[in-house]
């Protein structure tokens, strides 16, 4: 049984793969456009879901790494004459992961309100600070038209196909690494500290040092989802990456998808597409709409679509095995 | 007295009226989250949605005064039909599902101001026993901001009566330390929160309507004072009114002053001053440790 899993595994993530390769040609630039947003936000929810589902902190200011990735990568390529494409993201993410260094004695003091009010309150400086400092962000108007260099010699300004494929893999990259730091002793201490921090503290392991490891990991991970956005829209501006709505968005993402599973953002952020996709074609009123889904989402499937999901699993399991049962009866 | 210093005054006195419009919605805030629990994120909905039904109201009947009664009571009466249908249930959820929730609510109230008032700026006149100047000490000063200071001061004295002077507060206090023990004791749970929910809305719809005339009525309202008044009940710790007030005294002041005198750091002159409270005392100024 286990061997047949293992192939049927390999071959899921073998057509996915191949899937993925093709789409451009199969779907379009419209629709490619749409999966390297897709893929720039679950990263970005992941990334938070790490703080918040996995560690329990909630975050109001999860977009100011999410920026920085973006000013960083922007900041790097305007200035730094000839710079590859690779060191620029990790410039992004280095500019990410150098807040976070600064902030986290701050941040492993707190929990719960506190935290979420104080990444919320840096987030708003960092905000200010983007639309003030204009001769290094170009304040409101944000930073525009930096070169792009490919991954060879041609500019992947003009080739969002090349682009596509290069988002496809650093920020799949990203998304296993998160899912293989999940499965990792120190991962699973995470959850312990969401579960019962006193007990995890008893057992030996230091709350707060973990506590520091998985803010700076999570801001990296947004830096480089930041850093992705930057790059797609060729530009970076405060209110597009630093605002308080960046902020909410993933939350909204990841309850709407489920909190807790390391699927649950990825699913919040198709719906979340999606649903924009639709209220664009049919309606005005996204608010209204949106309100509602949050409200019944909320009284209905209170651990999110991934949590619909695994209970009818469930379901389906308990039937076929009480029908395996019932055949050995008879 | 010469110009400059008529002018710190006047501009101090602006900022009392703002930090006492703050105090109004952070009391409700207050009592809801720090009695609570619950994360509100509809409360500055709430808040809307109290100055657009006071502008309805004088706009059918005329009189300011009809307003000022009955639209908070109308926002309260809502808010408690909220609480009863869907916030006792997500209750059993923890914080991220009220948070959640409550930003559902107050994008659907959003949505339904837009849809039956439309984008546009609403006017709401003052009432004519209080439009004009008073002089105090020297300086004239608007009456209806005067009036507002006034109604927070009061607010603030009928609430610390209530809570710390009458069986009732004392059996909400005694709710929200052991909730359990309380209805173990025959006393109904339910309608104690239904009823520290309802006045927490009630005072937020007051702060609409007392905001109104001032700000006129528009559906970025919310956005504008929404944030602030969550950072008050933050700064000053959880359930302290002593601490809401003295905050959003502080934080008038600091918006005022500081449009004077830092005016590229205006916007987050309060957020500074919550990260310095938050990060020597978690729990907010006057926060008791739990």
């Amino acid at each position: 049984m286990n061997m047949i899993n293992k192939k049927a595994n390999i071959v899921l993530w073998l057509v996915l793969i191949v899937f993925l390769a093709f789409f451009p040609k199969l779907f379009g630039i419209y629709y490619t456009n749409m999966v390297v947003t897709f893929a720039i936000f679950s990263v970005f929810a992941t990334s938070l879901n790490m703080l918040m589902g996995y560690t329990g902190l909630l975050s109001f200011g999860h977009a100011m790494f999410f920026g920085f990735g973006g000013y960083g990568t922007a900041l790097a390529l305007k200035h730094i004459e000839g710079i590859g494409i690779f060191p620029a993201i990790g410039f992004g993410m280095l500019a990410a992961v150098a807040l976070a260094l600064v902030l986290t004695p701050i941040m492993v003091r707190v929990t719960g309100t506190a935290f979420a009010m104080l990444n919320m309150a840096f987030g708003q400086l960092m905000y200010v600070l983007a639309l003030k400092l204009y001769t290094i962000t170009g304040g409101e108007d944000g930073i525009a038209n930096f070169p792009i260099p490919g991954i060879f010699t041609e500019s992947l300004r003009n080739s969002p196909e090349h682009f596509y494929y290069l988002a496809m893999m650093i920020l799949g990259l990203c998304m296993w690494l998160m899912w293989f730091f999940t499965k990792t002793p120190f991962g699973q201490i995470q959850v312990g500290i969401r579960d019962n921090a006193k007990r995890i503290d008893y057992m030996g392991h230091k709350v707060s040092q973990s506590k520091a490891v998985i803010y700076i990991l999570s801001a990296a991970f947004a830096g480089v989802a930041g850093s992705f956005y930057g790059l797609f829209h060729n530009m970076i501006s405060a209110d597009g990456s630093l605002g308080m709505g960046m902020s909410f968005t993933p939350i909204i993402m990841i309850m709407i998808g489920g909190i807790g599973s390391f699927l649950g953002p990825m699913t919040g952020v198709a719906i979340f597409q999606l649903v924009d996709e639709l209220i664009l074609r049919y309606t005005e009123s996204t608010e209204l709409v949106m309100g509602v889904i949050l409200i019944l989402v909320v009284m209905f499937l209170p651990m999110g679509f991934m949590g619909l999901f695994s209970m009818l699993k469930f379901k389906w399991k308990a039937r076929s095995t009480g029908n395996a049962k019932m055949e050995k009866a008879s | 007295m010469d110009p400059t210093t008529v002018m710190y005054v006047s501009q101090g006195l602006q900022g009392l009226a703002y930090g006492m419009i703050l105090f109004l919605i952070a009391s409700g805030l207050n009592i809801i989250f720090g009695m609570m629990g619950i994360l509100n994120m509809a409360h500055a909905a709430f808040f809307m949605l109290g100055a657009y039904i006071c502008y309805q109201i004088v706009a059918m009947t005329g009189n300011f005064w009809l307003g000022f009664l009955f639209a908070p009571i109308v926002t309260a009466a809502l808010g408690v039909l909220v609480q009863q249908l869907f916030l006792r249930k997500a209750h059993l959820l923890g914080n991220f599902g009220e948070l959640i929730l409550t930003m559902g609510i107050a994008s659907v109230i959003v949505a339904a101001i837009k849809k039956f008032w439309g984008t546009q700026n609403l006017p709401l006149s003052m009432p004519d026993s209080l439009n004009g100047m008073v002089s105090v000490v020297g300086i004239s000063y608007p009456a209806y901001r005067l009036f507002v200071i006034g109604l927070a001061l009061v607010v603030l004295v009928l609430m610390m009566l209530l809570l710390y002077r009458t069986r009732l507060g004392k059996i909400v206090r005694a709710a929200v330390s052991d909730r359990e023990m309380v209805n173990a004791l025959g006393i109904n749970i339910n309608l104690v929160f239904m009823f520290v929910f309802g006045g927490g809305i009630w005072l937020a719809g007051l702060a609409g309507v007392a905001i109104a005339p001032i700000l006129t009525v528009f559906p970025g309202l919310a956005d504008q004072v929404g944030m602030d008044a969550f950072i008050v009940v933050v700064t000053g710790g959880f359930g302290s009114l002593v601490g809401a007030f003295i905050v959003s005294i502080i934080f008038g002041l600091l918006s005022s002053y500081g449009v004077q005198f830092l005016s590229n750091f205006a916007p987050v002159l309060m957020v500074c001053f919550m990260a310095i409270v938050l990060v020597i005392r978690p729990n907010g100024l006057f926060g008791v440790k739990e």
